[in-house]
């Protein structure tokens, strides 16, 4: 298969190099695990440049070749494994040093590049690790449980106390009527509910974390879950996160009632609070 | 749901929470990477690629549970 890139045509043993993320070189990790990297024949290895290092692997350039990724992305079994990888390695490096995560799929043609990378944006580098000195990220969902809602609003609205007991008594094309009315109850309900917790929700995280961002509501279809997320939201928090799951289980102490329930994910690098680009020093 | 299946499924979850991440977030090095993703919409295509992973998992489950709620 011939590839043809920017520089003209790749042989099939052209490497590049695949880079993770960036730590601060005095805090690299001595052991950075042998077995995990995106190209199963090479190694992760630091490459120290100054007082950074990028965390990286050599790739075959045949297989990380831009004209060649949109079909790669197109292929589930490749897609997942690689990202499964990129996680892996940065997860063993989170361990032990703070890491600014870089996207998915940064590779340089040579190490000579990368590391001029490096020392090019070494400013910008610093600052965005000493943003994240000591932190690691975690990710908070809430989602609804409908039938429990429904419950609960029924314990605190007469309307939708009385409407039940109509759709109880009710038969036919009128139960189906009553039905409906409830249901749009229901759903105002929730409605009021999706504009007022979401900003409630994040204000008490965020006093427990350094920063957090809410971040869209996934639809049902990515979520993977039956009920709707009512909130989504991503914080940087301490490596020591027990000041962040209290605020979180005191959250959810106060929604439980009302159906929702939380999931924290995590910790994850901080790959929400690191700039997505970075200017030449 | 068994053991089994709900760990595939948690799987799952992680890993579109990852995709997330992974091909959303992170510095990015428009500019002086020689090889760059940024002009291919990768948060696209992959959520629609694991979507049609996803609903192949679920259809799977599915029929697992049909099977074996058979006499």
């Amino acid at each position: 298969m011939t590839s043809v890139a920017g520089a003209g045509t790749l042989r099939r043993d052209d490497l590049g190099w695949y880079l993770y993320g960036v730590v601060a070189a005095g805090e690299a990790p001595a052991e950075l695990g042998a077995g995990v990297s995106v190209d199963p024949a090479h190694e992760v290895e630091l490459v120290s440049e100054g007082p950074l290092a990028g965390v990286a692997s050599r790739v075959s350039l045949q297989e990380f070749d831009e004209g060649m990724l949109p079909e790669r992305l197109g292929d589930a079994t490749w897609l997942e494994q690689k990202i499964r990888a990129h996680e892996q390695v940065l997860e063993r490096v989170l361990r032990g040093a703070s890491v600014v995560p870089c996207r998915f799929c940064t590779v340089y043609r040579s190490e000579a590049e990368l590391r001029r990378f490096l020392s090019e944006r070494r400013e910008a580098l610093m600052a965005a690790l000493d943003r994240v000195r000591g932190q690691v990220e975690v990710g908070v969902k809430a989602f609804v449980d409908l039938d429990r809602f429904t419950v609960d609003q029924a314990t605190r609205n007469e309307d939708i106390q009385e409407l039940e007991k109509r759709v109880a008594a009710a038969e036919g094309g009128r139960a189906y009527l009553e039905r409906r009315r409830l249901e749009q109850l229901v759903a105002a309900e929730l409605e009021r509910l999706r504009s007022v917790a979401g900003g409630e929700i994040h204000s008490r995280l965020l006093v427990a974390a350094e920063d957090g961002l809410p971040l869209p509501p996934q639809p049902a279809e990515i979520s993977g879950r039956d009920g709707e997320m009512l909130f989504n939201g991503a914080y940087l928090v301490t490596a020591d996160q027990s000041p962040f799951e209290q605020a979180l289980t005191s959250v959810a102490r106060d929604y439980r009632d009302a159906g929702i329930d939380f999931e924290l994910t995590g910790p994850w690098p901080p790959y929400n609070f690191v700039p997505v680009e970075l200017k030449a020093s | 749901m068994s053991l089994t299946e709900q760990h595939d499924l948690r799987q799952q979850v992680t890993l579109l929470e990852l995709v997330d991440r992974v091909l959303n977030k992170g510095v990015v090095l428009t500019g002086d990477v020689t090889l760059s993703v940024a002009d291919v919409d990768l948060v696209y295509i992959g959520l629609r690629v694991l979507l049609a992973s996803a609903a192949t998992l679920e259809e799977r489950q599915e029929a697992i549970s049909a099977g074996s709620a058979q006499p």
